[in-house]
């Protein structure tokens, strides 16, 4: 554990005087119980990885284990979103996704070469997957809150779910959604012009 | 009316438009040919970059998530170890930590901690490691962690917590037992018992309950402690993790000589209170020089661990906590056999050890040079007992009495 990580901890121990010091046991296992697999769902979305989507995903829940203040707050799960995505997103900027695809744009710029698809498997699943690292790869690339509306758009979240875990107004978020959708789109085909679809 | 922005155009597509919202755009756009036309540009724009975003979806032939199973394991690693612990003295006392105190601190890296001093306790704490056969010397540098093996150090504490977590008493070894004789005392413990002839009849002989204990090791538990106490450096092998260490401890015969302080005879339900005072009396008494002499016996520990559990790198990293610099701690791990030996370890400049012949056998002459006097401890094994005589003295002194043993 940083010394970061301990000031934070001790910080919002500080800030969040709860009431009771602790939270109730069952009542954070039910949270749990109801939160976990969506929350999960959606790192695996960002990370591509599940073992590093649960961990990220039990990073989360401790930091909320941590401020029992918040057993009081009716909207858990926005703040559980909020928190899991932010910690998500940190992990794949951090993990190296934006200097690879950096790497590789400027190789293929030198080299005057479009990106080519390359077909290494008859498997579906093998092309997804590449598919899903260049997308992951953008949204790295991107402010790290739009990369968190699209995520947890993709993730199926509602209009008022999105609300909730961004906190801003239900009535903004089919603006918010179509201006990150743009940034998505205009870096991405920067990146992959050949791409039809867009 | 006004052209809807594309914000609302876009909650209207996602199907998020609701009330009168929702009435007045479809009002709206059955009417407005330049809506229809953004419409659609917005359709296939949210078209485009969903389907690139749908391919995030992880795969379906992953397993479900377990929400039940996910958060036990969460509780195991977060909550049960890293929990802020207001218990912390409430837990020292509590019942189940009173034989760890006495027994299960036998733990090498306790032992460790114990340091020379005094002679008694510690014997009493090494004896506990394995089932002993043979007994080896090592030498530490106590400051680096155990700074005068004071047991209010934070290090000394943690190790202590950490030991009263994860030590689970089996069969409590109740109150020691005072014998009329050495008689008494071999029939009570149920092995032959030596007396020291030339001392006479001894002050006092106890005789301890058996015990029996396990304890299971947790390998991110272990390195927090390790990182607490300044030494992340130190690694902890994979085999430790999960690995159930099963101690069994035979009866003890402790028999004093002599001066000695006096002490309460339930030695292992002692508080921790009563134990510290009861260490300092220890102390004073050799400040003193009072001409107290211990002789300790008992058979062997049995210890089972797992047959994958590397006792040597576990014995490697106990070391290195210790005080033994990592080098001196590999050589000595590849060629000590863990499954049979008593490793003592002696702190730098505290002490010298040297093989004697005692009783027949070779043993173990460890001298500590103190400034009230010399002190000694003599460890050897004879026909399945172990042996430890510890008192006032040096070298001669210690022949001396082993050469009248009865």
């Amino acid at each position: 554990m940083g010394t970061a990580e301990i000031a934070s901890r001790s910080l919002s121990m500080t800030m969040h005087k709860s009431p009771s010091g602790h939270w109730d046991e069952s009542a954070f296992r039910a949270l749990f119980l109801q939160h976990y697999a969506r929350i999960v769902g959606v790192l695996v979305r960002v990370l591509g990885d599940r073992t590093q989507a649960e961990e990220v995903a039990n990073s989360a829940f401790w930091r909320l284990y941590r401020q029992p203040d918040l057993q009081t707050d009716s909207n858990i799960g926005g703040w559980l979103y909020r928190t899991a995505t932010n910690l998500g997103i940190d992990a794949l900027r951090a993990s190296g996704r934006r200097r690879q695809y950096e790497d590789a744009a400027a190789r293929d710029m030198n080299e005057g070469a479009a990106e080519v698809t390359v077909a290494q498997g008859p498997l579906d699943h093998v092309l997804r997957e590449e598919q899903a690292e260049r997308v992951r790869e953008i949204l790295a690339l991107i402010k790290p809150a739009q990369a968190q509306l699209l995520v947890l758009r993709a993730s199926g979240l509602s209009y008022k779910e999105l609300a909730e875990a961004l906190e801003v107004k239900m009535s903004g978020i089919g603006t918010m959604l179509n201006r990150a959708e743009q940034e998505f789109r205009t870096r991405y085909l920067a990146l992959h012009p050949n791409e039809e679809n867009l | 009316m006004n052209c809807p922005d594309d914000g609302i155009l876009r909650a209207h597509l996602d199907g998020e438009l609701e009330g009168t919202e929702l009435t007045e755009a479809r009002q709206h756009l059955a009417t407005c040919g330049d809506c229809d036309a953004r419409i659609k540009k917005l359709t296939a724009e949210k078209a485009g970059a969903g389907d690139l975003l749908a391919s995030l979806a992880p795969d379906r032939a992953q397993t479900a998530v377990q929400p039940a199973v996910a958060y036990a394991q969460f509780k195991n690693q977060f909550v049960t170890t890293s929990e802020p612990q207001p218990s912390w003295i409430a837990r020292w006392f509590a019942p189940r930590l009173r034989p760890a105190w006495g027994l299960a601190t036998a733990a090498l890296l306790v032992a460790a901690a114990l340091g020379v001093s005094p002679v008694r306790t510690w014997a009493q704490h090494v004896l506990a490691l394995l089932r002993v056969q043979k007994i080896a010397v090592v030498t530490i540098d106590p400051s680096t962690l155990m700074n005068g093996g004071d047991s209010d150090a934070r290090p000394y504490k943690l190790i202590n917590q950490f030991i009263a977590d994860n030590v689970v008493v089996v069969k409590e070894p109740g109150k020691s037992e005072v014998a009329g004789s050495m008689a008494q005392a071999a029939q009570m413990a149920g092995y032959p018992v030596r007396t020291i002839g030339s001392l006479g009849t001894p002050q006092t002989i106890e005789v301890s309950g058996d015990t029996r204990f396990h304890m299971t090791l947790n390998r991110s538990r272990i390195e927090t402690l390790l990182e607490e106490v300044g030494r992340s450096d130190i690694r902890v092998p994979k085999s430790a993790d999960g690995a159930l260490i099963d101690v069994q401890i035979p009866k003890i015969v402790i028999a004093t000589y002599g001066d000695c302080p006096a002490r309460p005879s339930a030695s292992h339900s002692e508080s921790h209170a009563e134990a510290m005072a009861h260490r300092k009396m220890e102390r004073m008494a050799v400040v003193k020089g009072n001409d107290c002499t211990y002789l300790i016996q008992a058979v062997s520990p049995t210890v089972s661990v797992p047959p994958n559990l590397n006792m040597s790198q576990i014995a490697e990293a106990a070391l290195e906590l210790a005080g033994m610099n990592s080098t001196d701690a590999r050589v000595l791990c590849q060629t000590v056999d863990w499954s049979s030996t008593l490793v003592v370890p002696i702190p730098r400049d505290a002490g010298t050890s040297q093989t004697v012949t005692v009783d027949g056998v070779p043993g173990t002459l460890i001298t500590e040079t103190l400034t009230q006097g010399n002190r000694y401890s003599l460890l050897w094994i004879k026909g399945g007992v172990i042996h430890s005589l510890s008192g006032r003295g040096d070298a001669s002194d210690a022949l001396k009495l082993a050469a009248s043993l009865e």
